[in-house]
Formats: structure tokens, C-alpha cells, sequence
């Protein structure tokens, strides 16, 4: 599904700022693969995504998506395949619009987009019975401007709208990061919940220690720009949070250092 | 009082078609586009030189208003393809267009001294003889024919923002990234708004130039500041930034404003001082909603205080 060999990713190249942030990233992630990223502060987590979603261009090597050599096309160019979130919620979805004009957005996702009318009956059925879904009372508030809705409420329409032209492959920067505990495992469920039923590849980062473990099917860690562990489905489910810690300074020979991770919540 | 609304509304109708390009840039696709300073007069002089060279006053409009995609594909392509800045862009398209305007004229400006205008035509289809018309039938005649002119174009423009394409461009303008995201190329809805934009910019000059029987290469001057005026007039004058009432807000304010102008014409202000009046009260009017929002509380999402450029802080 998604093939990644020999990438590099260099920032300030030959400067004495210069920053490795992807050094030889090499991996193959199955069709309906659920993969959980978990890694230290500046390890490349998101970097890798940017560059799986065509917002940075590879240095050196090869991106490959279901089949097709995709490392030279930018990012609008990718999009039908791709949904992608940010950590902000204000990023994926375009504030002084309508909640149906920003999914009627989305479900133009990579199509050619003409003179048909934007919002129609039939599509405003279509937004209601996905907003219903989840649960959140918006498809009560089709009209309403999203610089109106919380963040939780923000990041719940985002995820609708990168799964609503059901792209081959989901890509989550710690999605639920900016929010309240609470609100965060209400949107975490969603997810699940949207993955499971559209059996979606997918590409989560996380610096939340017990999600990473808890979801998906597969883990991988980042350290400095390396990949350098990367558990299947039979080992990460007998996995523990200390057992995972206990690897990564054997592997790295260095402390887990991030910030914000959470050992358990 | 009669010629403060004649006036106004004819006037009004004329720059009409410009507010509304400037609101499309400036306002919704959060682009300040300067080329309109040059495009007006562009447009303005390409019909006056094709009535001239002996081309139907209908064809020289339509084709005035087309050499203002040029400018704006221009603008457009030295922003998107070579990287320029947005302004900088502007000015070097306008500075282009003088020199094509003075070849194309041959002089600074060209007079249509008993050439048929563009009304006259038009009315003439209908039926009409102009010479039989009296002063006031012919104004009257004339606002008829802007006003269904602009009614069309506001309404085209409403039902084009309301396409999936139309969402493009405000998307575009609102949030670049969201929406590159979903598979549009901004580079080109940029280029798209930018031709339309300057379409409606050229064909208000070209108007112009058929109201007033001449053009002329300094008409461009100030007409920017002008058409930001009435836009924001609009918007004050239905206090909504729905799209709809933008639309139409930006003609009743063009009308609105160029009615304030012949009310300071009539007073006999002085007319070198409008321009300085004009851009005071667009600053102040800018100025107002940045001081109440600090006397809120600083805001992290860009977007509250903005429906687009006017306003934007966008470096
Ligand atoms: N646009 C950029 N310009 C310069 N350097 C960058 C840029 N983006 C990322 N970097 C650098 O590349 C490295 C990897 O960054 P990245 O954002 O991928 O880390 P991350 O694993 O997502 O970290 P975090 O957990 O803090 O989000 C960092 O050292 C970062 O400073
Ligand atoms: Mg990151």
C-alpha cells in the first residue's frame, strides 16, 4: 500500500543548522494497516506524514502509493488518495465557511470541480446522515459557520471530511493533542470507529504511550530521523507501556525524551 | 437633488462592476490585487481605441473588459509561477499597462467626440432614438441599461460562489492549506479570480470611458481606494459578512459613495481633497474593528477577524 525506500528529509542542507529530520526511512505498510507513530520530541514523526501527504518534497528516495510511484507529485495532486489531520484544529477545515460548504468541499476531494451547484438537497442528506453518526448534534448546524464550533467539534468535521470521499490512506499528526481529555477519547473513539468501518489504511501519531499501544494493529518508533523499532500485531498486543520504554533505550542508547508524552492518563 | 441621484446611481452602477472585482480579490480570495489601479484605465482606453479604429461600441466594450484578464492572467502568473510577491506583482503589471495604453491610444487620452457610445447602440436595438430622447430620458435610458447590466453580474457572481468551483475560491481565501488538502490547485483558482476580477475591473473602465466620451490614462488614479470605500459602505449599510450581502453590499456602496461624491461636488467642496477624505475614512474604517479587538483580548485564530484581505495582516 504505502512504500517508502532510502527517504531523506534535510532541513537547512549544508548549513550548521542542518537538521536530518528523516534519515534512509524505509517501510511497507499493508493495505488496512492501522499504524501507530510514536517517537521523541523532533524525531520526524511529522515530517514523515508531511511527506507521505506531498506538503514536503523528498530529498532522496522513493514514495510509493497502492502501486504507483507518487514521490514527484504535490500535494493537491495526491489528495484524492489522501486525508491527513493536524494537531490544530483550526487547520483542516476553513473557518468563515458553512459546516455543508466545508464537507461538500470534501466530498469533491480530488474530483474536478465545475459548475455544479455546491450544496444540493441530496448532498445535504448525505452531510446529515454522516454528521448524525457521530454524535455531536452538527447535523443540526449544517449552516452555521465552522470559526463557531469548539475544537473538538472542529477536529470531529475534520476527520468526516478526510474520510468522506473514502481515500486509500488516513494520516493522523496527533489529531487529538489540542484537546481536553474528555473530548480527545470522544474523537479517538470516532476514529476507531471510521477506520474500522471504512477499513482504512491508516497512520497515526501519537505521543500518548498507552493509545499507541491500545490502537491499531502495528508500531512503529521514530528516534532522530530512524525508525528504529517497529512492532507487529502478535507482540505489540502483550506489549507494556514500561516494556516499551525498556526497548526504545535499548535500541537508541538514549533517554525517551518528550515533553508532553504521557505514560498512561 | 435630482442629479445627486442620477449621478450616483449611474456612477454607482459603473464602478459597481469594479467593487464587486475588488471584493472578489481583496475580500474573498484574500489577495490585494493592485493591477485594478492600471486595469480600469486599460480597459477605458482599449475601447476607446477600438471605437476609434471603427469597431461597434458594443464589441470595443467587450473587448476592454477582456484586456483586463490579460492583466489579470499577468498578475496572476508572475505571483503563482515565478514567486512574486503579490504587490509587487500589481505594480509591475500596472506599470506595463501605461506603456500599452499610450501605445495603444498613440497620446495620454483620446476623445469620442460624435462616435455612437455603447448606450446609444444598445438603445437604438431597443427601438430607441437617442436624438428624440431629452436630457433626462437619455440618463434614465442609460441607469436602465447599468442597472441591468450589474443586476446580471451580481447574479452570475452569486451563483458562481455558490458552485463547487465558486467554494474553491472562497476556500481559497479563507483557508489555503485546508483546501490544497482536498486536491485544488490554489495556483490556479488564484489565476481564475484574478481574470475574473480584472474582467469586471476593465469593463467598469470601459464604461467608463463610453459614459463620459473619452479616456484617458490618468482615470486609474485612485479608483482602488474608491472601490475599497464602497465595499466597505456595503458592508456597513447591511452590517452582515454574508456573502450574499458582500455581493450586492458592494454595489449599493459603490452607489452610496459616488452619490457622496456629487453630494461634496453639489457643496462645492473642494474635489482635490476627496481622494485624502476617501482614504482617511477606508483607514478608519479598517482601524476600527483592529482597536476593538485589542480592546478584547488578543486573538489566536487569525480567521475571527477577517473575512479576507482588507483587513488580513497578511505580509
Ligand atoms: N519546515 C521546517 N524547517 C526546518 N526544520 C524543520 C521543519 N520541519 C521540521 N523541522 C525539523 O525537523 C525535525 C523533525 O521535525 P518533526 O516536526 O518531524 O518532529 P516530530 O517527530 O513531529 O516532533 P514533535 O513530537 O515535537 O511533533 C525537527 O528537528 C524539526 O526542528
Ligand atoms: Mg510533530
Amino acid at each position: 500500500m504505502i512504500k517508502l525506500k532510502g527517504v531523506y528529509k534535510v532541513y537547512f542542507p549544508q548549513t550548521p543548522n542542518q537538521v536530518i529530520a528523516l534519515n534512509n526511512i524505509n517501510i511497507n505498510v499493508r493495505e488496512g494497516d492501522f499504524v501507530t507513530i510514536i517517537g521523541s520530541n523532533g524525531a520526524g514523526k511529522s515530517t514523515l506524514l508531511k511527506i507521505l501527504a506531498g506538503i514536503d518534497k523528498v530529498d532522496m528516495g522513493q514514495v510509493e502509493l497502492a502501486g504507483e510511484d507518487i514521490t514527484n507529485y504535490p500535494e493537491y495532486a495526491r489528495a484524492k488518495d489522501i486525508g491527513r489531520i493536524d494537531q490544530n484544529p483550526l487547520v483542516s477545515t476553513a473557518a468563515q465557511m458553512t459546516i455543508e460548504e466545508n464537507l461538500a468541499m470534501a466530498y469533491m476531494r480530488g474530483k474536478k470541480r465545475g459548475l455544479h451547484k455546491g450544496i444540493t438537497k441530496k448532498r445535504q442528506e448525505l452531510f446529515r446522515d454522516v454528521l448524525k453518526s457521530i454524535n455531536m448534534g452538527l447535523e443540526k448546524r449544517l449552516q452555521v459557520p465552522v470559526n463557531t464550533l469548539s475544537g473538538g467539534q472542529r477536529q470531529a468535521l475534520a476527520l468526516i471530511m478526510a474520510t468522506l470521499a473514502e481515500p486509500k490512506l488516513l494520516l493522523l499528526d496527533e489529531h487529538t493533542a489540542a484537546l481536553d481529555p474528555k473530548v480527545a477519547k470522544e474523537i479517538m473513539d470516532i476514529t476507531c470507529k471510521i477506520v474500522e468501518t471504512k477499513k482504512l489504511t491508516t497512520l497515526m501519531i501519537t505521543h500518548n504511550m498507552e493509545q499507541a499501544i491500545k490502537f491499531g494493529n502495528r508500531l512503529m518508533m521514530m528516534h532522530r530521523g530512524k525508525i528504529i523499532l517497529d512492532i507487529d500485531e502478535v507482540e505489540k498486543a502483550r506489549l507494556t507501556i514500561p516494556q516499551l520504554i525498556e526497548k526504545f533505550t535499548a535500541v537508541s542508547g538514549d533517554v525517551f525524551a518528550d515533553d508532553r508524552v504521557l505514560l498512561a492518563n | 437633488m435630482e442629479n445627486i441621484i442620477i449621478n450616483g446611481l449611474q456612477q454607482g452602477f459603473i464602478y459597481g462592476f469594479m467593487a464587486l472585482g475588488v471584493l472578489l480579490t481583496f475580500k474573498i480570495l484574500d489577495f490585494p490585487d493592485l493591477t485594478v489601479e492600471g486595469t480600469f484605465p486599460l480597459g477605458s482606453a482599449i475601447t476607446a481605441k477600438a471605437v476609434v479604429v471603427g469597431f461597434n461600441p458594443v464589441l470595443a466594450v467587450l473587448l476592454g473588459a477582456l484586456s483586463g484578464c490579460l492583466a489579470g492572467l499577468a498578475t496572476g502568473l508572475m505571483h503563482t509561477k515565478l514567486k512574486i510577491n503579490y504587490i509587487l506583482a500589481g505594480i509591475l503589471t500596472t506599470s506595463g499597462i501605461y506603456t500599452v495604453m499610450l501605445r495603444t491610444m498613440g497620446q495620454p487620452n483620446l476623445s469620442l467626440l460624435n462616435k455612437k457610445s455603447f448606450f446609444g447602440i444598445v438603445l437604438s436595438s431597443c427601438g430607441i432614438v437617442e436624438k428624440e430622447l431629452t436630457l433626462f430620458q437619455y440618463q434614465a435610458a442609460t441607469i436602465t441599461i447599468l442597472l441591468v447590466m450589474i443586476v446580471a453580474a451580481r447574479v452570475l457572481l452569486g451563483w458562481f460562489m455558490k458552485t463547487d468551483l465558486g467554494f474553491t475560491i472562497r476556500a481559497t481565501g479563507d483557508n489555503e492549506k485546508m483546501i490544497r488538502s482536498l486536491g485544488v490547485n490554489t495556483d490556479r483558482i488564484k489565476l481564475l479570480t484574478l481574470v475574473i476580477s480584472n474582467f469586471l475591473v476593465a469593463l467598469s473602465g470601459a464604461l467608463a470611458c463610453q459614459s463620459q466620451g473619452f479616456a484617458d490614462v490618468g482615470m486609474g488614479i485612485g479608483v482602488l481606494v474608491a472601490a475599497i470605500a464602497s465595499v466597505i459602505v456595503g458592508e456597513m449599510f447591511f452590517g452582515s459578512k454574508k456573502l450574499s450581502l458582500l455581493l450586492t453590499g458592494a454595489v449599493v456602496g459603490s452607489v452610496i459613495y459616488r452619490a457622496l461624491l456629487s453630494i461634496g461636488l453639489r457643496l462645492n467642496l473642494p474635489a482635490e481633497d476627496f481622494k485624502m477624505v476617501t482614504a482617511l475614512l477606508v483607514l478608519l474604517a479598517l482601524a476600527i474593528p483592529k482597536i476593538k479587538i485589542r480592546v478584547k483580548k488578543p486573538s489566536l485564530d487569525r480567521n475571527t477577524h477577517v473575512v479576507g484581505g482588507i483587513n488580513s495582516d497578511k505580509a
